[in-house]
């Protein structure tokens, strides 16, 4: 396994990884569009945002979320303030679901996910269609939180990878 | 009871209000921001517009970086099925050049009289101006079908100018920035383009579906019949939203649905136009001389080319003419030999004829003196017969009726 010297400018780098990721995800959109699938999309960024909440990773400031949010908004054109409030309160999902466990177990971890996604999207779909006239296809809006909920176990074995390296 | 309702809200203010040292902010604070932001931005206040521009920029360039790594994968990916089809291209190419240029001249009078008509209709003339600009930002999103170009409010770009790519419409401004600006694309579920459906000149609005086509809606249903499949849409400049007389796509016929396939590929637009239009009032008496000359010089200009297109005809024309003149002349000797050739056949069927006859007279003659040796002692007359004088008519009739007097 890899070992950092904890003074080292990779591992600083390497500390920040996820708020990198996360910028670089929002910048660019990363959900594999390219590839030209039906409706196939997921939102990265929602994945990264409940897994480090929950895990309480202390580089992954509220604040950064938020700013994160506010430059979706502005890459995919949708009205400011709408990423930001999403990504708040997977954030405030998650911390909640800290605070309540005790014995923290992926299965319930994934299903409480699909759970908060859903409930996102929705609040969303909605604010767009009710307060700002936006046409959008519901079909995507539900592949893509069946994507995003499907990536999470995979995601999290990755992200379990690299917190077991941090540690060590 | 009492104690897992404590517990509930203990986790909630927990979640809601717990600042570790690392946090700036509770995430109950970050939520009352964004709902706030969220209701500045749907209420359209000067200052919030000035604050999101700038940090569009700022955005959009960051992003266009960031995607730098990622198309470029992309395009070198493209890159090698271009080139994998590249010979078959090549010759399909090959082929529809040769059909439009056979077509290129009859078109070019057609748009030279369109211009003319359209000035002679409108009150307005419009000077358009084409700029290239640089696709920066297309992540092809599935919810929202928009791109950002690198021409903003400083290269004269507004809200609703007209997106082209090469000749063809793609979209419209909706989001100007100083250096940047938002484009909606035609496949973008709220975006709406009146247009005419030719042949039948059918008016109908087409929507876009959100992937890579549009429906076409809001047809009156008695003119549904009309449409055929392969028909063209080009824009009917209904509600000033699109100039009219653009290309935008051929219909095709699904299930009863009629859909439009786009003449551009919004995955694949690196560089795209913007027109920019500067208005002319002609009613407007401060501009009237200078608008009178522009206008006499788009007039001679559009008559200057008719007439190049026109005297281009006449030489292709003339060519022609030559060609048959020429075709005339071999035609003329070839008439003549044949004329003389028809001159001899006809002595030549003269002097056969008379053969012929005469060859008959012969037989006749050759008959006469076979019958004769045989009759004449019967048709000659003796001293003691009847008969006929030799040589006379009555004794030759007398032979060939077999010696019967």
């Amino acid at each position: 396994m890899i070992k950092f010297e904890k003074n080292n400018y990779i591992y600083k780098l390497y500390k920040w990884l996820p708020i990198l990721a996360l910028y670089i995800s929002v910048l660019n959109e990363f959900d594999f569009n390219y590839l030209n699938i039906d409706y196939f999309s997921f939102n990265f960024p929602f994945i990264l945002i409940f897994y480090f909440a929950l895990k309480e990773y202390n580089k992954f400031d509220h604040l950064l979320v938020f700013l994160a949010g506010l430059i979706n908004d502005t890459v995919v054109g949708l009205p400011l303030g709408i990423s930001s409030f999403s990504y708040i309160v997977v954030c405030i999902f998650a911390s909640y679901l800290r605070n309540i466990t005790i014995r923290p177990h992926l299965i319930k971890d994934w299903f409480y996910f699909l759970f908060v996604i859903s409930l996102i999207n929705s609040i969303n779909y909605s604010i767009l269609f009710l307060f700002f006239s936006y046409d959008l296809d519901i079909m995507f809006y539900i592949i893509n939180n069946l994507f995003t909920f499907l990536f999470y176990i995979p995601a999290s074995f990755i992200l379990n990878y690299y917190f077991r390296m941090i540690n060590d | 009871m009492a104690t897992s309702r404590d517990d509930f809200i203990i986790a909630i203010r927990s979640a809601f209000l717990k600042k570790t040292t690392k946090q700036k902010f509770s995430l109950l604070t970050l939520v009352f921001l964004s709902i706030f932001i969220i209701v500045l931005s749907s209420f359209n206040f000067k200052f919030i517009n000035i604050l999101r521009s700038f940090l569009n920029e700022g955005v959009y360039r960051a992003s266009f970086i960031v995607s730098v790594p990622e198309n470029f994968i992309l395009n070198s990916y493209l890159s090698i099925i271009e080139y994998s089809s590249f010979y078959k291209k090549y010759k399909l190419d090959k082929e529809e050049l040769e059909n439009l240029r056979s077509e290129n001249i009859s078109n070019e009078i057609i748009i030279s009289e369109n211009k003319e008509l359209k000035n002679l209709i409108e009150d307005y003339r419009f000077s358009t101006n084409k700029i290239l600009a640089k696709v920066i930002v297309d992540h092809d999103s599935p919810f929202l079908k928009t791109i950002i170009i690198n021409k903003g409010s400083f290269d004269n770009i507004k809200i609703g100018t007209n997106i082209y790519d090469k000749n063809y419409l793609i979209g419209r401004v909706i989001e100007v920035n100083y250096k940047s600006s938002r484009v909606l694309l035609l496949s973008d579920l709220n975006s709406s383009v009146p247009i005419s459906i030719t042949p039948g000149n059918i008016q109908a609005i087409i929507v876009g579906d959100g992937k890579n086509i549009g429906e076409i809606r809001y047809i009156k249903d008695n003119l549904i019949e009309d449409v055929k499949d392969q028909s063209i849409a080009y824009t009917s400049g209904t509600g000033s939203l699109f100039k009219s007389g653009i290309p935008v796509g051929k219909i095709t016929n699904t299930s009863g649905k009629f859909y439009i396939n786009f003449y551009s590929d919004f995955e694949q637009l690196k560089y795209v136009f913007a027109e920019i239009e500067q208005k002319y009032d002609r009613e407007n008496a401060s501009n009237f001389n200078e608008n009178k000359e522009l206008t006499e010089a788009a007039i001679n200009n559009t008559e200057k080319i008719k007439l190049d297109l026109l005297s281009e005809e006449l030489e292709i024309l003339n060519q022609t003419n030559n060609k048959f003149l020429e075709e005339n002349k071999t035609l003329k000797s070839q008439l003549n030999d044949f004329n003389s050739k028809i001159l001899s056949l006809e002595k030549k069927i003269k002097s056969q004829k008379n053969l012929i006859n005469q060859n008959q007279i012969d037989q006749k003659e050759l008959e006469f003196l076979r019958l004769n040796l045989i009759y004449s002692s019967k048709c000659k007359k003796t001293a003691f017969g009847k008969g006929y004088k030799v040589g006379t008519e009555e004794y030759r009739n007398c032979i060939l009726r077999k010696g019967k007097i």
